[in-house]
C-alpha cells in the first residue's frame, strides 16, 4: 500500500492543527496555550498553501502568527502580570458542555456530508496577478469595505483603550 | 470527507473551549480555533468547485482580515476590562453597566 506525499501532507497538517487546538482547550499554562494557538495558525496557513493559495498562506502567516498571536502575547503580559507562581488558566468541565460540543461536531459533519459529491481531487495554483485583478476590479467594493472595516476597528481599539483612562 | 470531518472537529474543539474555559484570553483563543476550522473548510470547498478558486481566495482573504479586526477589538476590550476590574475570569464579570 503506497501513501502519496499529498495524503501525508494533509494528515500531517491535520495532526498539527488538532494538537494546537487541543492545547488551546486543555493547556493550563498561558504560554503553552499561546504556543498551541501558534501551531494551529501555522497548520491553517499550511492548509492554505496545500490547496494552492500561496498568497493567502502568506497573509495568514503575517496577520495571525505575526500579528494576532503577538497581540495575544502582549495582552497576556499586560493582563496577567504580577501574579505569584505564574498565570494559570482555569476550566470548568461539565458533561453538558462536552455533550454540546460532540453534538455540534456530529451535526456539522452530517449536514456538510452531501457537499462531498462536488469535490474533485486536483488543485489549481493561483497566480497573484489573478487575485489582484479580482480584488481591484470585480471585488473592488468589497475590498474597499474591508479597508473601511479595518479603519473602524483601529478607531474602536483607540477609543476602547483611551476610554480606560480616568 | 476528510476535510469536512477535520473542520467539524476543529469547530467542536473550539466550541468546547468556549464552553469550559473560565478565562477571557482562553475563550478568545478558542473562538479563533472555531473560525480557523471554518476558514479551512471554506478554502477546501473553494478548491473543489471548478472555476471558483480565485473568487474563493479573495473571499477567504477578506474573512482573514475580518477575523483579525475582530481579534484586535476583542483584545482591546480584554485589556480594558482587566485594567478596570482587575480580573479576566468570566465568573467575576457578571455586571453590565449602562
Amino acid at each position: 500500500m503506497s501513501v502519496s506525499v499529498s495524503t501525508l501532507l494533509f494528515w500531517g497538517l491535520a495532526l498539527l492543527a488538532l494538537v494546537g487546538a487541543l492545547a488551546v482547550v486543555f493547556a493550563v499554562d498561558v504560554m503553552r496555550m499561546a504556543l498551541g494557538l501558534g501551531a494551529f495558525f501555522l497548520a491553517v496557513a499550511g492548509f492554505f498553501a496545500y490547496y494552492g493559495f500561496g498568497f493567502l498562506a502568506l497573509a495568514e502567516l503575517f496577520v495571525y502568527v505575526g500579528g494576532v498571536l503577538v497581540l495575544i502575547l502582549f495582552a497576556i503580559m499586560l493582563v496577567h502580570r504580577g501574579r505569584e507562581g505564574g498565570p494559570v488558566l482555569e476550566s470548568r468541565w461539565s458533561v453538558a458542555s462536552v455533550l454540546a460540543a460532540i453534538v455540534v461536531t456530529g451535526a456539522l459533519t452530517i449536514a456538510l456530508m452531501p457537499i462531498t459529491e462536488f469535490f474533485r481531487q486536483d488543485t489549481t495554483f493561483i497566480v497573484p496577478s489573478e487575485l489582484s485583478t479580482l480584488l481591484l476590479r470585480t471585488m473592488l467594493p468589497q475590498f474597499e469595505a474591508i479597508g473601511v472595516l479595518l479603519l473602524a476597528a483601529l478607531a474602536a481599539v483607540v477609543v476602547i483603550m483611551g476610554g480606560d483612562r480616568e | 470527507m476528510n476535510l469536512i470531518a477535520l473542520a467539524s472537529v476543529l469547530f467542536g474543539i473550539g466550541l468546547l473551549g468556549v464552553l469550559v474555559r473560565r478565562d477571557i484570553v482562553a475563550v478568545l483563543a478558542s473562538i479563533e480555533v472555531m473560525l480557523g476550522g471554518a476558514t479551512v473548510l471554506l478554502v477546501g470547498l473553494g478548491v473543489s468547485v471548478r472555476g471558483a478558486s480565485v473568487s474563493i481566495e479573495g473571499i477567504a482573504l477578506m474573512v482573514v482580515v475580518v477575523i483579525a479586526a475582530e481579534a484586535a477589538v476583542a483584545l482591546a476590550l480584554l485589556v480594558a476590562v482587566a485594567r478596570r476590574m482587575h480580573t479576566t475570569r468570566i465568573d467575576d464579570l457578571t455586571e453590565v453597566k449602562g
